[in-house]
């Protein structure tokens, strides 16, 4: 059956969705770093600007210190020397600070090692000029020169802060300049495996709506066909059954448990189950074939019976074959006939042959004893009244005489009667071999056959060329044998009878109601004479078996003749029409199939 | 049995046809001899029987008991030393089925018994003289084919 | 194979006579139509042997004189029958002229002998030639029934049947089935 759909587009669903999926995945993992590198660089620039704030908060408090210093020695008031004692610890808190965040680059832990260096010297340079500025050591020109160097160590601070800050700021360019290029590369290429992911996962979607679609068509086929098996199973008085091999489960069709008598799911199928219905004489049988259908994974038609609850006995005819699924499990699908109906009915047909086959026997003994043992007397009578000589008849009284003369008579007829039954059996019963014929030679063969009466009544018959056709020969010499004696018999008094035999070919579409059909052409052949012919409403009636229209003594004849024609002619598939106009003749038409 | 005389032998289990065909015999011109068997056992006992004379004719029935004269026709047909005798059937049945098939089978002559003693006459002259011809006048045995009614 | 072979009765008659009498040493000549005659005159015993060696080939010495004749108007209707030309010829006269004697006088002993006539005989003749022809099935039956001089095939058909009972393709028919029967 081919209505169950083939869903093999599941497999490159399955594809496309794996490959969406790891396209997602990849697409996430990509984002995921991207965030990663975004925070890192983010981190990367707080770290540098912190760097940064530090070192100008390490310049900004020796500057303070600076600041305080000389106001100190200008004014020599203690109270401006504050910061320069607090820029101290703030210098060394800063300078711990940095050191943990330079922790990770051993050039900027070089370099603040220098810078360290540098704001200590000059702090040096501070204590210095702290102690000539006083006024018990003072000292101008240690002064001068410590303060100048301390303006020299104060630009080397800054060149130091700077470059500090510069290689930070490099750093950090560089860094970004990397992240950057990472990021650059990505949109668009996500972008487009994100959008081919999309047009994945759209074709996936148009292919499930549309198997979709499909299932719910072949849903509705399979709903109506069960339906319609349903429905025939029960009408068609047969059902079917599922034997899945794997799970040994048995499955039947509602009209199994009808055909059985009982009510549909009234039990669970089972093996055995069924073997109870099964009529005692057929249980060997149905267990053998069941268990055939196990060994041999089929089961040949079986024949048996079954008894239903009610007691009612049932024919049954069983068949199975394995179905092999996609799965690659075995179902033995079975079908189970009622077949009581024709079961008796083969019976009864059985016994209507042998009656026909008797009656038929008895009709070829019939004819046997009709063309044998019944003719055997009659010829022995005919042949010993004609033994009976002149001589003899001489003695014989006048009615003596007379009485052998109409035995005679009788006998005679008998005999014409005899023969023509014969003759019309035998038109139904010998082998019918069709040989192609020349009609205008079997033409010639029957008026040789008549040639006695032909010239005892001087008659004239004109012949047309007729065709040749596949016919029974003899049959067809005796239909011109018996037309043409017809019309001899049957000729008017004082006319010399004339019969004309025309042929032409004709299409049987122009004769609907009386030539087959499936025949194309045919060949219709006229008798027409000038006898005396007959009453046109006798027209059919004539050909009808022991149908005389005419008295005994007057036209001597059987009433066979014609109905002979009939059958050869019904016997050629053809046709045979009468038709007569009373006093001047009549015309008999022959159709023959080509 | 005089020595010229035809030899004719008739196969038939009806007595009143051997009666009438022994008589019609008598009243024909042609010297001749005529012998009887009832059946077709008979019939092939006395062929074959190297004493017995071979028939000139052989007259024979077809609804024989015991053997069918079809049945004798084949035999005779098939047997090297009885072959060329000319065989007449002689029966009631006028089917073209069964006169078709004696022919083929071999027979020369066949005869639809007739219900009147001088037809039979006719037909018995017809068939001596024919036969005759055939065996003075250098005629084909082959061809040698009548059909009577 | 199947070979129709055509031959000529007279020659192989002639033929066997010859070798049968050279075999007993008799010396003779032929007159023709089955009639010979012997230099010496044969006794009793060696006439016997002859006729014993005859025998066996249908040969009979006739004895009697109508008998003679009769064997001479067969021969000669036979030659007639045969003939290329027998169209030219009506019997009564190719006979009378033939054999001597008046048409009425063949015709009475013909008659006597054979208890047929001899326009029978004609007839038979002409039908077995029929036959002949029709077995051969190299002539249409309108050829055959021009070459036998019927005016019709219609006639040629009917004397074929009345005189054999059946019709030539029934005959035709039944000689090829009865060959197949044969084989």
């Amino acid at each position: 059956m081919k209505w169950i759909p083939n869903f093999n587009s599941s497999n490159s669903l399955r594809v496309i969705f794996v490959i969406a999926v790891f396209i997602l995945l990849f697409l996430s993992s990509i984002a995921y770093k991207h965030n990663q590198d975004l925070n890192e660089s983010s981190k990367l620039v707080m770290h540098t600007y912190e760097i940064n704030i530090q070192l100008e908060r390490l310049m900004s408090a020796i500057k303070d210190a600076e600041t305080g210093q000389r106001g100190y020695i200008i004014t020599r008031n203690g109270r401006f020397l504050a910061p320069y004692l607090y820029s101290r610890d703030k210098v060394n808190a800063s300078f711990v600070t940095l050191k943990k965040l330079t922790a990770d680059n051993p050039i900027q832990q070089q370099n603040l090692e220098n810078l360290f260096k540098l704001i200590i010297q000059r702090f040096v340079s501070f204590e210095n000029c702290l102690k000539y500025s006083e006024p018990k050591t003072y000292d101008k020109r240690k002064l001068d020169n410590y303060m100048f160097s301390g303006r020299i160590q104060m630009e080397n601070i800054r060149f130091q802060v700077d470059k500090m800050n510069d290689i930070e700021k490099k750093y950090l360019e560089k860094r970004l300049k990397i992240y950057d290029q990472e990021i650059s590369l990505s949109p668009i290429f996500s972008i487009s495996l994100f959008l081919t992911a999309l047009t994945f996962i759209l074709m996936a979607y148009r292919q499930i709506s549309r198997d979709f679609e499909r299932l719910k068509i072949f849903n509705k086929k399979l709903l109506i066909s069960s339906g319609l098996m349903a429905e025939s199973e029960t009408i068609g008085k047969f059902s079917t059954w599922q034997w899945d091999l794997d799970s040994n489960k048995i499955d039947y069709s509602d009209n199994q448990f009808r055909l059985l008598g009982v009510e549909p799911n009234s039990f669970i199928p089972e093996k055995e189950s069924f073997l109870e219905f099964v009529h005692p004489d057929d249980k060997d049988v149905v267990q053998a074939s069941m268990q055939g259908i196990i060994e041999r994974k089929n089961l040949p038609f079986v024949y048996y019976k079954i008894v239903r609850p009610d007691h009612e006995i049932r024919h049954f005819k069983s068949t199975g074959k394995l179905l092999t699924d996609q799965q690659g499990s075995k179902i033995l699908l079975g079908i189970n006939f009622d077949i009581t109906d024709e079961h008796l009915l083969n019976i009864e047909l059985q016994e209507r042959n042998k009656e026909l086959e008797k009656s038929n026997k008895e009709l070829a003994s019939f004819n046997h004893v009709a063309s044998h043992d019944l003719q055997e007397p009659l010829r022995k009578i005919q042949t010993f009244i004609s033994r009976v000589s002149d001589a003899d008849k001489a003695v014989m009284s006048d009615s003596a005489r007379e009485y052998l003369s109409k035995i005679e008579s009788s006998a005679k007829r008998m005999r014409v009667l005899i023969d023509d039954l014969l003759l019309f059996s035998r038109t139904n019963t010998t082998k019918k071999e069709f040989i192609k014929s020349n009609l205008n030679e079997l033409l010639e063969n029957a008026e040789s056959e008549l040639t006695e009466i032909i010239q005892e009544k001087k008659a004239v018959i004109t012949t047309s060329k007729l065709p040749k056709l596949e016919v029974i020969p003899y049959q067809i010499e005796q239909l011109f044998i018996n037309l043409i004696g017809n019309s001899l018999k049957y000729s008017q008094l004082g006319r010399i009878p004339e019969i004309v035999i025309e042929s032409e070919k004709v299409l049987s579409a122009d004769y609907p109601d009386i030539l087959e059909q499936t025949i194309k052409k045919f060949h219709k052949i006229t008798f027409k004479d000038n006898g005396m012919g007959f009453d046109p409403q006798f027209k059919e009636t004539i050909f009808i078996l022991f149908q005389r229209l005419h008295s005994k003594t007057d036209y001597p004849g059987t009433g066979i003749g014609l109905a002979i024609c009939k059958k050869i002619v019904e016997n050629h598939k053809g046709f045979i029409l009468a038709d007569s106009d009373p006093g001047k003749g009549s015309i008999f038409t022959v159709f023959l199939p080509d | 049995m005089q020595k010229n005389a035809l030899y004719i032998l008739l196969a038939d289990d009806d007595e009143d046809d051997r009666l009438f065909f022994k008589d019609a015999f008598e009243e024909i011109k042609i010297q001749n001899n005529v012998d009887f068997v009832h059946d077709g056992m008979q019939l092939m006992d006395h062929l074959n029987n190297p004493d017995n004379k071979l028939p000139d004719i052989l007259f024979l029935d077809l609804n024989m008991p015991k053997k069918t004269g079809k049945e004798c026709l084949i035999e005779i047909k098939k047997t090297e030393r009885l072959k060329n005798i000319i065989i007449a059937i002689y029966s009631t049945s006028s089917s073209e089925e069964d006169i078709e098939d004696t022919f083929i089978q071999g027979a020369n002559i066949y005869i639809k018994k007739p219900s009147d003693f001088n037809t039979l006459k006719k037909i018995i002259n017809e068939v001596v003289t024919v036969n005759w011809h055939y065996h003075t006048s250098g005629l084909n045995r082959d061809n040698f084919l009548l059909r009577l009614k | 194979m199947k070979l129709f072979i055509k031959f000529d009765i007279n020659t192989i008659c002639s033929l066997y006579l010859k070798h049968t009498l050279d075999k007993q040493n008799i010396n003779f000549t032929s007159l023709g139509f089955g009639e010979i005659e012997i230099a010496d005159n044969l006794d009793a015993d060696a006439l016997e042997t002859l006729k014993n060696n005859l025998s066996p080939c249908g040969f009979e010495i006739v004895e009697n004189q109508k008998s003679v004749l009769v064997q001479k108007i067969k021969d000669a209707i036979i030659e007639l029958v045969f003939m290329e030309d027998s169209n030219n010829y009506k019997s009564s006269v190719f006979l009378a002229e033939k054999l001597n004697h008046s048409y009425g006088y063949l015709s009475n002993v013909f008659s006597e002998v054979t208890y047929s006539s001899i326009e029978n005989f004609i007839i038979l003749q002409k039908i077995e030639r029929a036959k002949q022809l029709i077995i051969i099935n190299e002539m249409s039956l309108t050829e055959i029934a021009f070459l036998l001089n019927y005016s019709s095939v219609a006639h040629l058909s009917t004397q074929f049947k009345n005189t054999t009972g059946i019709t030539p393709s029934a005959f035709q028919r039944i000689i090829k089935k009865r060959r197949e029967n044969l084989k």
